[in-house]
């Protein structure tokens, strides 16, 4: 079969590979017909996540129909058309019945920094992920979801990750109603968090990036204000936010960027030179801006355990701080209602679709920014 | 308040913003993640047992310093050669130390190298080119 691989950093290639096949009872094998790139693809495409192997197939957000089916799998037949959330879940361990399957006790050996994930290095459990035309789906009866009869993959494919995420992201920063929420970074996941706090009555949402195309976007799909942080002059977005604020601050912060935000030279230098994982510019400055006693939310994707953050504000401004890998399985449901009463459309951010053999293509669009891109959806030939 | 065109545009925007269909998650108890811990057991999905089922590959991963093979694991991309020696020695070190991610960084770049071999050519030419100089100019200063 046809995979997008991993070869180095910056640097994809489409390989044949060997089906995936049967190794648990509770597996399915699926024949993947949608699969999407996630702005955290491009950590392991930078080369920035530890014990990321040379041949790992990425992609974490995918759709398809089920192939072939584990003897123990109970809810699902071949032919069901699934989406399938990035976790790899158990659901009967210590995490899975508290509702955080996210950081599933069944799943990652590798190490304790959280559950298993598909296409996310070894570092996650090394399972192969589905950017290519067939996947392995562990645990079968736990994660995945079929897909009702009247929509399609590309209507639910971003229930497998950042729909999900976004939104868990606005709920934990516990919006009240009229609160001013802010999110930093307008990719996808920032989209996603900023119609979600619309949703949980923010009373102002703002996007701050420095892409027009992106911030016109987000004014327009998810009803935003907008600041352009290089046209601001960089860390003075701090000084816009607080002005437009009556010199408060918003209520809650978001950084929905990781560790590859820009913005910060001394940031910058330091995740160069590995001298910390990739640069932590967004939540230092979703910290430094939130007013006193605000929430700070992290949902971007960072690497090894250690960061330039100003971890003192937290404590001295008495702030709440919360992240969290989303736990998806328990959003599915509660947000496929919202797309099926038009009150949530993630399809609508899709902005390129290519045939999964231009995959090395793909990423390079999507992580140079180039051509307008927000989203890249993947077509394996076998859709 | 300093008079700010990019004020005067938030304005605009927020004037031209349709009506909302209504915070219909604005109550908490409606949002799916609150409590962020649900009482247990709150199964999930179709899981029918109570602990799963053992896989029983032929091939086993690395296992973490502190953690236990899980019942579900992954054998794809086993580690090889040197990247391999890396790998197995960083993955004895507990994850909480940095220096096992930093051997991991390390091993990801051998193993780019290994799978590489012209970049592996050009770092072992520049390696020697490098070396070659330095003789080079303690030649110089000795003679």
């Amino acid at each position: 079969m046809k995979a997008v691989t991993y070869r180095g950093p910056s640097n994809m290639r489409v390989v044949d590979k060997p089906e995936p096949r049967i190794e648990h009872p509770d597996d399915i094998v699926l024949r993947v017909t949608r699969t999407a790139i996630c702005g955290s693809d491009l950590h392991l495409y930078h080369g920035l996540v530890p014990d990321t192997r040379v041949g790992t197939t990425f992609g974490h957000e995918f759709a398809g129909v089920v192939e072939e089916v584990g003897p123990g799998v109970a809810s699902l037949s071949r032919g069901d058309r699934v989406v399938v959330p990035f976790n790899i879940a158990c659901g009967t361990c210590y995490y899975c019945v508290r509702g955080l399957t996210s950081i599933c006790d069944n799943s990652n050996c590798s190490c304790s920094m959280g559950g298993g994930a598909f296409g996310f290095s070894h570092t996650t459990g090394g399972y192969e992920g589905g950017q290519a035309e067939y996947a392995r789906v562990p645990f079968a009866d736990v994660g995945p979801m079929k897909i009702p009869d009247d929509m399609s993959e590309e209507d639910v494919l971003f229930l497998s990750d950042i729909l999900p995420t976004g939104y868990q992201a606005a709920e934990m920063g516990s919006i009240k109603q009229g609160e001013t929420v802010c999110v930093f970074g307008a990719g996808p996941v920032g989209l996603m968090a900023m119609q979600s706090a619309w949703l949980m009555g923010a009373g102002r949402v703002i996007a701050v990036d420095r892409l027009d195309y992106r911030l016109e976007f987000a004014a327009r799909w998810a009803r935003t204000e907008t600041i352009n942080y290089e046209e601001a002059g960089g860390m003075d977005v701090l000084g816009r936010l607080r002005e437009i604020t009556d010199g408060r601050g918003p209520d809650v912060c978001i950084d929905a960027v990781g560790c590859e935000a820009s913005g910060s030279a001394l940031q910058k230098i330091l995740g160069l030179g590995m001298l910390q994982a990739g640069t932590a510019t967004a939540l230092a400055w979703a910290i430094q801006a939130v007013r006193r006693g605000g929430n700070v939310v992290m949902i971007g994707v960072y690497g090894p355990p250690w960061n330039l953050i100003p971890v003192g504000d937290i404590m001295n401004k008495g702030l709440t701080l919360r992240g969290a890998q989303c736990n998806v399985k328990r959003y599915m449901p509660h947000l496929l209602e919202h797309i099926r009463a038009g009150r949530l459309d993630p399809k609508a951010i899709i902005s390129h679709r290519f045939p999964l053999e231009d995959g090395p293509e793909a990423y390079r669009i999507f992580a140079q920014k180039s051509d307008e891109c927000i989203k890249c959806v993947l077509l394996p030939r076998a859709a | 308040m300093v008079y700010d065109p990019l004020h005067e545009r938030h304005s605009q925007l927020l004037e031209s913003r349709p009506t909302l269909p209504g915070a219909v998650d604005g109550n908490p108890l409606n949002r799916p993640g609150v409590p962020h811990e649900s009482k247990p057991p709150a199964r999930v999905g179709a899981a029918y047992w109570t602990s799963p089922d053992r896989q029983t590959s032929a091939e086993k991963p690395l296992v973490g310093q502190g953690r236990a093979l899980t019942p579900v694991y992954s054998t794809a991309n086993p580690p090889r050669g040197l990247s391999g020696v890396v790998r197995r020695f960083a993955y004895t070190i507990p994850d909480y130390r940095a220096r096992r991610w930093m051997l991991l960084l390390l091993a990801d770049r051998i193993d780019v190298l290994e799978h590489n071999p012209r970049a592996l050519i050009k770092l072992l030419a520049g390696v020697a080119a490098v070396g070659v100089g330095v003789y080079a100019v303690r030649g110089l200063r000795d003679s």
